[in-house]
């Protein structure tokens, strides 16, 4: 059976998640690998949210947010760039393959954008593999 | 070493005899000349238990804050500590009016365990306070060595063999949180840790609640965290967790131009932003 990933998506209520439901509305394709989970600014992510994923078996996480200088917030996403920034260098520090978490500015009206985010990403996420090093339910590697 | 040890009892007998301060934050006796400990003078008697030596590694700046808000409090600092202080004097933890700080300009500070000097290639980088009242002693020459040198070997190995190397020191946490308690930036009460509501990480030591823990801990340390090295040399375990917070600090460092600690006017890399930062650390 071919692997199906599982890829949490965290889409901010303003662009992203909007961005996804026009995806919908206009019935364009994209893969069912990704569950998406809404939050109301990119800047609300907790960097152990992404963490948590991983441990919790997530094969990618997948973060959307407004284009810098459109988040609803006026600033929210700039602090979010910061944050995850971070996260991604801790990740990648820890030998954690970083390649599984991307950052996307993906505004309302980029329905089809995020359908062809949604489609390289989980190609990519499949080209690597299941995530065995954070993972608890999958087992530790080796 | 001797000389501030004597500078730093008459400053701390004059500071609790005029009333100036009502505790002196600085370090005493243990149970051997190796081992000194945190110490906190109240009176004008105390003083003379104060010492001063190669081992007082231990970051003050840590107990700052056990203090109800307004006492007055006078505190030895080294290069780091001092750094500490203005991290939490940035984010309005500590009040300046009410610190009397006592600089310590040091080198060849020594780590008990190990009897190893502890210089810029390891932590505490900084031999000079950054921010001080009365300076105990001359300044000494601030050393060219890159604190990030250390790093070198870890940063250019594959991604796989980092992943092996953190999954083995890691895994030897056993959880007893003494990082945290030696931290002069760990204040929060309480720690994401420990709370039951949401349960970020599971409490029993295994690989990945230890990651958990950790990587969590390297975040909120990013761009706080001061080099003193006082997690690591606390770790019963040995973990050189210093590693890895060096690493964040030198990111930090290097995507937002700004060291950690060094002027009372920054703000906190993570609490600010720019609009030109670029989109490309993201990748």
């Amino acid at each position: 059976m071919e692997f199906e990933p599982k890829i949490l998506g965290i889409a901010c209520n303003w662009c992203t998640y909007t961005g996804a439901d026009l995806a919908g509305t206009t019935r364009v394709q994209y893969p069912h690998n990704i569950r998406v989970a809404r939050v109301m600014c990119s800047s609300r992510i907790n960097p152990s949210f992404i963490f948590r994923a991983f441990e919790l078996g997530a094969d990618g996480v997948l973060v959307g947010g407004c284009h810098p200088g459109d988040c609803h917030y006026s600033t929210g996403n700039y602090y979010a760039r910061r944050k995850l920034a971070v996260t991604k260098k801790i990740l990648d520090f820890a030998g954690l393959e970083p390649e599984r978490f991307r950052v996307e500015w993906i505004s309302a009206s980029e329905g089809t954008r995020y359908a062809d985010i949604v489609k390289e990403f989980t190609e990519e996420i499949k080209t690597l593999g299941p995530q065995r090093r954070f993972a608890i339910r999958k087992g530790a590697d080796e | 070493m001797k000389q501030i040890e004597t500078r730093l009892r008459e400053e701390a007998k004059r500071l609790l005899e005029t009333g100036e301060v009502a505790v002196v934050l600085a370090y005493g006796r243990g149970y051997d000349d190796r081992h000194p400990m945190p110490y906190a003078a109240k009176t004008a008697s105390d003083t003379e238990r104060i010492v001063f030596n190669e081992y007082c590694t231990h970051n003050m700046a840590r107990y700052l804050m056990d203090y109800p808000p307004g006492t007055r409090i006078a505190i030895a600092v080294k290069g780091c500590d001092s750094r500490a202080v203005v991290v939490l004097l940035q984010e309005e933890k500590i009040n300046r009016e009410n610190l009397v700080i006592l600089g310590i300009p040091v080198t060849g500070m020594k780590d008990p365990k190990t009897d190893r000097v502890i210089d810029a290639s390891t932590t505490a980088g900084t031999p000079n306070p950054v921010l001080y009242d009365i300076l105990l002693g001359e300044t000494v020459p601030e050393s060219d060595a890159s604190p990030y040198v250390v790093l070198e070997e870890l940063e250019e190995m594959a991604g796989a063999d980092r992943w092996t190397f953190w999954k083995k020191e890691l895994a030897r946490c056993i959880r007893c949180y003494a990082c945290r308690q030696a931290c002069p930036m760990c204040y929060c009460d309480p720690c994401f840790v420990d709370q039951a509501e949401p349960r970020w990480a599971d409490k029993s030591p295994s690989i990945e609640s230890n990651l958990m823990f950790h990587l969590t801990r390297f975040y909120h340390l990013a761009g706080r965290c001061v080099d003193c090295g006082e997690c690591s040399r606390a770790c019963p375990m040995e973990i050189p967790l210093y590693l890895f917070h060096k690493k964040v600090a030198k990111e930090c460092e290097e995507m937002f131009e700004q060291a950690a600690g060094m002027s009372v006017d920054d703000k906190p890399v993570m609490v600010d932003f720019r609009v030109e930062d670029a989109d490309e650390i993201l990748l």
